[in-house]
């Protein structure tokens, strides 16, 4: 029984990392004759990557894409971290109002809203800045929603205990529920890490200069100017898939204890 | 705070649809005569002429003492940003866009007309500024002019036992052709459309109707069902690559594709030694209907400036430099063709039969339809031909849908 | 009970989430309703129109065809995605050396960004890639994945039930393992099979988790527009057009931005009314 269970899950594992090992062929591969991506036909990865990046602009997009993901993934978690909590257990006016305002924007079709929402940026002058590409996406609905449903398992003891010797609201905020929403923030922020990487159309759409494109924007150029070859393409793909790997290895340790939900309360 | 809420969402939506209304006012305009200032150009990138655009870019500037900004964009997102900036009153000076575009961007008012006191239109071989001309205002100059030809493969020809010198020319022989040339599982076939590509499918059956005398844009007619039924009669839409027909020719796949100008050097550079013109491939001009007229559908990008754009005199300024002699000579290197006039004689590429094609097909060049609904009629277009294709719909059935959506755009 | 320091500590704590929620959510929200009873074309002042709009979809081919893909789209990639999950996160939530590497392995192909996956899978459906290298190793005739417009929705559909299993894979093993062990001990004692035990114990106590993975999963299929965006463009012949892709593209380029708005809002009530029935079905263990 142990080893079918072993066997099934290794199968199954072994499966889903197929495509991943085809992706590392591929961009190792001196050219796209060879599309099976079974066999490592000799390693030119470093000459692909140099191709790609002739021009030099791989470290200024890259660092775009930091500050831009990064930075959005702070706040996301510092703000959804306050509003998660106080939805979860604290009672104030409007509180539910608030509720369905975040989760209502869970199903709202962001194309519609580009037009309007680019003219609000253009309004406060962020048309082409930092700002502009960030703020828009700075908090998201699924942050609130995540944090409220893990601060729900917060037993209410150890909150009344806090009030019966003292501490003020923000102080309890700070000292017991921060420390005991670790897991989930850090999931957040590995979440809106990855969703804010993938962004290509609201950057590319507000940023009116190469100095300021994150990489989805830059290599969506790259593959326009010089066509399609599939282990460049692959080469491009594999780099924008590693800085991404790497926070997932480093935080991995957290963010699984972050998706328990209801944990907390046992 | 429910208060202030409300407020400032009332502020906030206020605000919102006024910048959504826009301001029909044009901006002041420096003062003309004189080139000045500073000049934003949007446009999408070509490794083979963007080094030489570059350094001419920069001797304008030097030149004309202009701060020239270029944005290069990727060209499958260019509308979206385009569109966005232009509806947020925030659109660049200059902007590289297709032929088709123009009228919609003319009927909203956004488009500057040539200052022709920057750019002498009459530089222009006849005709080609046509579909960046609307209601009898010039409002782009062309770049990337390719009038379509037949290309196909020798060494194919040679294998099905025709003469490899002697390329169909007229659509009856191209079926008649086609047959011979496709094997039976259909995995190599003679022509192959470009299926899925909105402006080929429009291009394809202005050619194909127009050639009977019929009239596009209706598909429920005579003409439009017989087009419907001989492009379906050919090629195969489930073959697959990544640079679609057009690779699908250079793997020999396919043995005949319509193209532009500019696919015989993307064959030499691709090809390298394998592919070489009179060997493997060859050319012949826009097939006709067997006693029917000559009907070249072609498409071009062209240069716009902003109606909103406070420089106009000198985008107009620059957009004339960027197409001079030094422009049309390295484009023509690469088989772009800049239509201003002797064009053929601005490098050795000019004499090339690809080149003597296009000159000769001058007189017949059709652009299509030029409505403000192009880009929804091409994709229409592209639905009726793909749908027919890969047996979803009978022809009737196809043409149908797409008149009924030509009603709905018109 | 609302007390006053919490309540000022709650309107403190949420006021800046409900400031931005309301520029960068409700206003254009409130924008785009406005809009879908308008012919505005991105350009001149928007005409009132009343429900033309909402009149015109149920005319338009177009619309029926990718509200059909999206119901498909959507059922076949939510229901294969959490089955599967729950068939490796099971097994997977047992303690073990070789389960801790797994579980960190399962996760690669959900962080990998979907324009970089996107490529990859373009890869393997080309005409000689792996999908069809595996199906010569079986007798399987090579097929053209992409480019047929009966297979093209299947292949799109395995790509995404690929890149977002790991991540639910992950959820329902951190939620199984939060499991209070001595029901399954009282279960194991009571002599009931692995499948009562997973019925009747498992998936009841899961209902929580289960429910945050149907909502965001199914939110995220009926929305999805990258991968259709990336991997087939919409076709072949629109096989591959789903809703949020048509909307995208009578927006950009087509600028029938009052229609796209309207079409919009309909997305949005089936995906309000899909969630309420989610809540109702598997209500309990919240609030």
């Amino acid at each position: 029984m142990r080893i079918l269970r072993a066997a099934w899950l290794i199968a199954a594992v072994g499966t889903m990392l197929l495509p991943v090992y085809v992706m590392l062929v591929v961009a190792s591969a001196p050219d796209d004759t060879d599309l099976r991506g079974l066999v490592f036909n000799g390693f030119h990865l470093p000459d692909n990557i140099g191709v790609l990046f002739g021009e030099g602009n791989l470290p200024i997009y890259l660092r775009n894409s930091l500050i831009l993901c990064v930075g959005t993934g702070l706040l996301d978690v510092i703000f959804s971290a306050a509003a998660g909590y106080a939805m979860a257990q604290l009672s104030f006016p409007g509180r539910r109002v608030l509720f369905a305002l975040v989760v209502g924007t869970l199903a709202l079709t962001p194309m519609v809203l580009v037009i309007p929402v680019f003219l609000i940026v253009k309004e406060f002058g962020w048309v082409n800045t930092f700002q502009g590409m960030m703020v828009p996406g700075m908090i998201s609905a699924f942050g609130v929603f995540l944090v409220r449903q893990f601060a729900l398992g917060i037993p209410k003891e150890l909150l009344l205990a806090a009030r019966v010797d003292g501490a003020g609201e923000f102080r309890i905020f700070a000292r017991i529920a921060v420390p005991l929403l670790k897991p989930a923030l850090i999931t957040l922020f590995l979440v809106h890490f990855l969703a804010q990487w993938d962004n290509l159309l609201w950057p590319l759409i507000v940023a009116n200069e190469q100095e300021l494109w994150p990489l989805p924007v830059g290599l969506a150029n790259f593959q326009s100017e010089v066509g399609v070859t599939y282990h460049l393409t692959t080469t491009a793909a594999l780099v924008t898939a590693v800085p991404p790997f790497i926070l997932m290895v480093a935080l991995q340790r957290y963010y699984v204890a972050g998706l328990t939900f209801g944990g907390l309360k046992r | 705070m429910a208060d202030l809420t409300r407020r400032g969402l009332l502020a906030a939506g206020a605000l919102t649809l006024l910048a959504g209304c826009g301001d029909d006012q044009p901006r002041q305009q420096a003062a003309d005569g004189k080139p000045q200032g500073t000049v934003n150009v949007w446009l999408h990138g070509s490794q083979d002429t963007g080094r030489q655009f570059q350094e001419l870019v920069h001797r304008y500037m030097a030149d004309f003492q202009i701060d020239v900004r270029l944005l290069y964009l990727p060209v499958g997102q260019l509308d979206a940003k385009l569109l966005t900036a232009f509806s947020g009153g925030t659109p660049p000076d200059v902007f590289k866009i297709g032929h088709w575009s123009f009228p919609a961007h003319a009927k909203k008012k956004r488009l500057a007309p040539v200052d022709t006191k920057a750019l002498p239109l009459q530089n222009y071989e006849p005709g080609t500024t046509a579909p960046l001309t609307y209601q009898n205002v010039p409002y782009g100059v062309p770049i990337d002019f390719n009038p379509c030809m037949l290309y196909y493969r020798k060494d194919r020809f040679k294998e099905a036992g025709l003469d490899p010198d002697k390329p169909p020319s007229t659509w009856e022989e191209v079926a008649e052709y086609s047959a011979k040339l496709t094997s039976k599982d259909r995995k190599r076939v003679g022509l192959q459309w470009l299926y899925g590509d909105p402006q080929w499918a429009l291009m394809m059956l202005t050619a194909l109707i127009q050639g009977q005398g019929g009239k596009f844009p209706s598909l429920a007619t005579e003409h439009g069902i017989n087009a419907l039924t001989y492009m379906s009669g050919m090629g195969n839409p489930k073959l697959s690559n990544p640079l679609g027909a057009l690779g699908l020719f250079y793997s020999g796949e396919a043995a005949m594709v319509v193209s532009g100008a500019f696919l015989g050097p993307a064959l030499e550079k691709l090809g390298k030694d394998k592919l070489t013109f009179g060997k493997q491939y060859g050319v012949a001009p826009m097939p006709t209907w067997a006693g029917g007229q000559s009907v070249v559908p072609a498409y071009t990008w062209g240069w716009g400036v902003a109606k909103d754009s406070p420089n106009q005199f000198t985008s107009w300024h620059f957009v004339n430099y960027m197409q001079g002699a030094p422009s049309v000579t390295a484009n023509l290197d690469n088989g772009i063709i800049i239509p201003t006039k002797g064009w053929r004689e601005a490098g050795p590429r000019g004499k090339s039969e690809i080149m003597k094609i296009v000159a000769d097909s001058l007189p017949h060049v059709d652009f299509g339809p030029i409505i403000p609904g192009t880009l929804e009629l091409a994709k229409a277009a592209a639905g009726a031909v793909d749908s027919v294709a890969h047996g979803k719909s009978t022809p009737d059935q196809a043409a149908a849908t797409f008149d009924s959506t030509v009603r709905l755009i018109q | 009970m609302r007390t006053r320091p919490q309540a000022t500590a709650g309107v403190a704590l949420t006021l800046p989430v409900a400031v931005f929620f309301v520029v960068f959510w409700l206003v254009p929200f409130l924008a785009a309703i406005y809009l879908s009873f308008t012919d505005y074309e991105m350009a001149g002042t928007p005409n009132w129109i009343g429900l033309a709009n909402y009149e015109r979809m149920f005319a338009d081919p177009g619309f029926l065809n990718s509200a059909w893909i999206t119901v498909v789209y959507t059922v076949c990639t939510v229901v294969p995605t959490i089955v599967l999950a729950l068939l490796v996160a099971v097994p997977l939530s047992k303690p073990g050396r070789l389960n801790r590497w797994l579980r960190a392995l399962v996760m690669i192909p959900a962080v990998m960004p979907l324009a970089a996956t996107s490529m990859v899978w373009v890869i393997i459906y080309s005409d000689r890639g792996l999908a069809n290298t595996l199906l010569g190793l079986v007798g399987v005739e090579p097929q053209s994945w992409l480019t047929s417009s009966d297979l093209a929705i299947w292949a799109l559909v395995v790509m995404v039930v690929w890149k977002s299993m790991g991540l639910f894979v992950i959820i329902l093993t951190a939620g199984l393992q939060a499991l209070p062990g001595e029901v399954y001990e009282a279960a194991a004692i009571d002599g009931s099979g692995a499948v009562t035990t997973f019925t009747r114990i498992t998936i009841p106590l899961l209902r929580r988790t289960l429910l945050f993975v149907l909502v965001i999963s199914v939110a995220g299929s009926m929305q999805a527009f990258v991968p259709a965006f990336l991997l087939t463009g919409g076709g072949p012949a629109d096989a591959t057009q789903v809703l949020p892709y048509y909307i995208w593209a009578n927006a950009f380029p087509y600028e029938h931005m009052g229609y796209a708005a309207a079409m919009g809002m309909v997305l949005l009530v089936a995906m309000v009314i899909v969630s309420a029935l989610q809540f109702g079905f598997l209500k309990g263990g919240d609030e």
